[in-house]
């Protein structure tokens, strides 16, 4: 597993005062999945293009990770939920 | 002699149409079922494929690997319970979910380990039925689906099992492999996970729209 520096962008504001910090679920790099099944994992879940799934399928090999969406922790979980059962390494995390 | 995956048709009345041999059929189906016992571990103490001829022979070498499972089921429960110490393979298919927040982890995994388990273990009986049930292996989407992601457990196990943890292990393990004692069982292992990969290849290419 090859990791990438995590570089997050810091977009909120407002400190402890911000209510609703948005999560992210990442995929990340691993030896065995397919190229081609992880682009087919990331159109198939969440109906992302062709173009999009294999840009972010790119990411995650050559980065390491990927964020694949962002949302709410419950909206997370459930996409960390899908993606690990299809073999993915996912995980959610605050985007902060 | 294996003919990978081709699609028939298109959109929902797709199919998807592949035909192995006896013993590459015995030998994909084996692994799917030792995956599900993993998965989905019976009340009994030890397990084995239990099946014959070639299956056996398989089961033997993928066990001196290490894939046979040999834990207590009420041990495993144990340390399912505590996610600690548990067998590296299960991480695999079921890794930590928050790498930042372990009650999150704890509880992300307390809500969705059973269902996890049963979803993966459901798909890997299915996907093996349908391989020993005749040469050629005819999906429809939806039985292609789990035929996919089985393929994808299998190889996360067996990827594990030889020790792939980096894009590099693989390299090396592959550059490594004429140098193998003929004898040594990760040449085998290879040589079946090598396998899996192409079938799998075939089937995501042919699932993958535009």
């Amino acid at each position: 597993m090859s990791l990438a520096p995590v570089t997050q962008e810091v977009t909120a504001t407002g400190g402890d005062l911000a209510p609703d910090l948005p999560w992210v679920t990442i995929v990340w790099n691993d030896p065995v999945n397919l190229m081609s099944y992880v682009t087919y994992v990331l159109q198939s879940h969440f109906g992302y293009s062709r173009a999009k799934a294999e840009k972010l399928m790119m990411d995650v090999h050559t980065q390491g990770r990927a964020v694949v969406a962002n949302g709410t922790r419950e909206a997370m979980e459930a996409d960390t939920e899908a993606l690990q059962g299809y073999g993915l390494w996912a995980t959610f995390q605050k985007d902060s | 002699m294996a003919r990978g995956f081709r699609r028939k048709g298109r959109g929902r009345a797709a199919s998807y149409v592949a035909r192995l041999d006896p013993l590459e059929r015995a030998t994909v189906a084996g692994l799917m079922e030792q995956v599900h016992d993993l998965l989905e571990p019976p009340p009994t103490t030890t397990v084995g494929p239990g099946s014959e001829g070639p299956v056996d022979e398989f089961a033997a070498i993928v066990a001196g690997l290490g894939m046979g499972v040999t834990v207590a089921a009420e041990d495993q429960a144990d340390l399912v319970a505590s996610g600690a110490g548990r067998d590296p393979a299960l991480d695999r298919l079921l890794p930590t979910a928050n790498l930042q927040d372990d009650e999150a982890a704890a509880e992300f995994r307390r809500l969705t380990e059973t269902g996890l388990r049963q979803r993966k273990a459901a798909g890997l009986a299915l996907a093996a039925s349908l391989l020993r049930a005749e040469d050629k292996v005819v999906l429809d989407e939806a039985s292609a689906r789990a035929f996919l992601t089985a393929l994808t457990d299998v190889r996360l196990v067996l990827g594990e099992r030889m020790g792939l943890r980096t894009d590099e292990d693989l390299e090396a393990l592959e550059a490594a492999a004429g140098e193998l004692d003929p004898d040594d069982p990760l040449g085998y292992a290879l040589a079946v996970y090598d396998f899996l990969t192409w079938f799998q290849e075939t089937l995501a290419s042919a699932m993958l729209t535009a």
